[in-house]
């Protein structure tokens, strides 16, 4: 079994409305996730899913716990965090006026590829995510679903160990979704531990070795799918979910 | 400082930002065009009326002419024929409806300009004379110049026939034989003009330089959801914030070097000829020329600037969402370092060591120093400290802005002086 990549104890999270006063965003949050393996956060919008995600990977400090990304901690080590991962979501947009390239080129040597191997691995990536007609052109200029392989390449142009996708295909058409959650299997299949944020139930079941619920910061439950079936004598995910959510028992 | 990632953020910034049109134009071509065109008009301008008004034949009328003064009429036809007489004996002349008949055809626009002998007075050749022009007409003016002229010459030569009848040299009828002598140099004279023009344009130049950098690399980032992209980044915050400010600051430096240069060549090849056409200078012109001395003090006060108002425009913009929050937040800097150099655009005010130590103004009376090629090299200490100074404070300032999570992720609903507020407040008033 591949070691423990990331986790997760204690994680909370403190923020400060004008309007609602302070709210627990995230509380005490645990998991674990290894090599080889997707992680799901399956979660109803404002659940706390992003949350969590920003926290490990650095964008917020967690207000209570501890998150470790290969044993580096999210609050002592952020740098070598953020050097071993690659964060994806809808809210990571890419630079406009740089071209595919460019922006690959920049993300390899911020993130500490090493230099003599950046223009092998750049093109590397533009040969495996089908860019190779678009490297040269400027972003703005790319239709959603080449920004979106160029986002994908962009996580992974490092060959971080950890992946983060946040809600990846709010937005795409199916097309682009199916060929993003393809990108993502196999991605997992080069040993990448992958956390994987959704809200869509059948994108979970597809994709996750296993699923955390989380709802209102907390998480409810967390196993593979059977074993999330065996506890809730459930067959499909969205009851499933319904009940660690709302309490109300569908027919089993 | 991992200078490694902080060169390579600064060149991605650099590239992308002279990819994009309206840095292009604020920052380069706005400071190296804005003076040649500007020169250009006026020069075109200048030469433009002045050749409307030699091209104007002025029909002038003369009345009363006295037989001695017949003179007057070959200078007018002298001048290169423009001038269409008209001669009106001198019984009608003296008539007081004459004088009527020619205002009312002066106002019409049937006459450009009337010279009117009305009485002789003694000794002879004297007289009273009335020069009638309309002043809101070009014509009438350009002819009103020209029968002036003449006017003044037949006098001059009148006065000389006077003098040498009565044995008098001109000096000794003149009484005061004025020779203006200007000491300037003509480069003197083009280092006073440029020592009042650059400082200002200068300083106006970086802050523009700087406006749409600071903007676009803090509240543009936002905007376009770029900022959690490169806040994941393998490199600490502060060296992304200095990759950008140092973004911002060359574009600054690069906006007002620009312009200088710009506008030596442009005062060289446009405003000395049109200066020297003018009568201006001592005969030899201006000589628009920047000492080699001035070179480095201007890349000096031009580095100083660029730091300064760079970090002071990213403390503010810091605090924006949206490009239009980060024009309003930061457009009031502009102001601020202009409203100095306007005020203080004194010649006469001496660059003393107190005010030195004033930044902004110290860099502008720095300049104004080295542009008359001449470096006060204690006030250049204490200008540099000052600044130096300055940019630690807003940096220093900076650096505690971004620690607060909420800024960093543009959830700060609020400006500079809310946030300082916030800092002040006793504790216990913020959750």
């Amino acid at each position: 079994m591949s070691t423990v990549q990331v986790e997760a104890q204690g994680l909370s999270k403190n923020f400060f409305d004008q309007s609602r006063g302070e709210v627990k965003a995230v509380q005490e949050v645990n998991f674990e996730c290894r090599g080889s393996e997707i992680f799901g956060l399956l979660g109803a919008n404002g659940a706390g899913k992003t949350t969590t995600l920003r926290m490990i990977s650095t964008v917020l400090q967690p207000t209570a716990g501890t998150a470790r990304v290969l044993g580096h901690d999210v609050v002592s080590d952020p740098v070598e965090v953020r050097r071993n991962l690659g964060f994806y979501s809808a809210s990571t947009a890419l630079y406009p006026r740089l071209t595919a390239r460019e922006t690959l080129t920049l993300f390899a040597r911020v993130n500490m590829y090493p230099a003599e191997r950046t223009r092998s691995r750049v093109e590397e990536m533009i040969e495996r995510f089908g860019l190779g007609d678009y490297a040269g052109a400027r972003i703005e200029k790319l239709s959603s679903g080449m920004k979106q392989k160029v986002s994908i390449a962009r996580t992974v142009v490092h060959d971080p160990p950890v992946l983060i996708f946040d809600e990846p295909t709010v937005g795409l058409d199916v097309l682009n979704a199916l060929d993003l959650q393809k990108a993502i299997q196999e991605l997992r299949e080069d040993g990448k531990a992958i956390l994987f944020s959704t809200h869509i139930m059948s994108e979970a079941e597809r994709l996750c070795d296993r699923i955390a619920i989380i709802d209102k910061g907390r998480i409810r439950a967390c196993d593979d799918l059977e074993g999330l079936r065996a506890a809730t004598s459930r067959h499909y995910l969205e009851d499933i979910f319904v009940h660690y959510v709302t309490g109300n028992d569908t027919p089993a | 400082m991992d200078w490694t990632a902080i060169r390579l953020l600064y060149l991605s910034e650099l590239r992308a930002a002279l990819r994009e049109r309206a840095v292009l134009i604020n920052g380069i071509l706005i400071p190296l065009l804005m003076y040649p065109l500007m020169m250009w008009v006026m020069f075109s301008g200048i030469l433009f009326v002045t050749a409307r008004f030699e091209s104007f034949a002025s029909r002038v009328e003369i009345a009363g002419l006295p037989a001695e003064h017949r003179g007057l009429l070959e200078r007018l036809e002298e001048d290169d024929g423009q001038v269409e007489i008209t001669e009106v004996e001198a019984p009608r002349a003296r008539a007081a409806a004459y004088r009527e008949e020619v205002e009312n055809r002066l106002l019409g626009g049937e006459l450009d300009a009337a010279l009117i002998f009305e009485t002789t007075v003694d000794p002879p050749g004297n007289a009273e004379v009335s020069l009638l022009s309309n002043g809101s007409s070009d014509q009438s003016q350009a002819a009103r110049g020209r029968l002036e002229r003449a006017l003044s010459a037949e006098r001059s030569a009148w006065l000389d026939r006077i003098a040498e009848q009565h044995g008098l040299e001109g000096a000794e009828w003149q009484v005061f034989d004025v020779r203006s002598n200007n000491l300037a140099t003509g480069r003197q004279m083009g280092q006073f003009v440029m020592g009042m023009m650059i400082p200002l344009f200068f300083v106006i130049m970086i802050a523009n330089g700087c406006l749409y950098p600071a903007i676009d690399s803090t509240a543009g980032e936002r905007e376009r959801n770029t900022w959690e992209t490169t806040s994941t980044l393998a490199t600490r915050r502060i060296h992304i914030v200095t990759a950008k400010y140092l973004y911002v600051a060359t574009m600054g430096l690069v906006a007002g070097a620009l312009n200088a240069a710009a506008m030596v060549v442009s005062f060289r090849s446009f405003l000395g000829p049109l200066l020297a056409r003018m009568g201006g200078g001592d005969g030899s012109g201006f000589a628009f020329e920047l000492p080699l001395t001035s070179l480095p003090v201007l890349l000096l006060t031009a580095v100083l600037l660029g730091a300064l108002v760079a970090a002071a425009m990213m403390i503010l913009a810091a605090f924006a969402r949206t490009f239009k929050e980060g024009q309003s937040m930061v457009t009031p800097v502009i102001l601020l370092v202009i409203f100095p150099v306007v005020v203080l655009n004194d010649p006469s005010m001496s660059f003393t060591p107190a005010l030195a130590g004033i930044p902004v103004v110290n860099v502008v009376l720095l300049l104004r120093q080295a542009i008359a090629g001449n470096v006060l090299w204690l006030q250049l200490g204490i200008t540099v400290l000052a600044n130096a100074a300055a940019i630690a404070a807003c940096l220093w300032l900076a650096s505690r802005i971004l620690r607060v999570e909420e800024i960093a992720t543009g959830s700060f609903e609020g400006n500079l002086f809310q946030f300082l507020r916030q800092q002040w407040r006793p504790a216990g008033g913020k959750a």
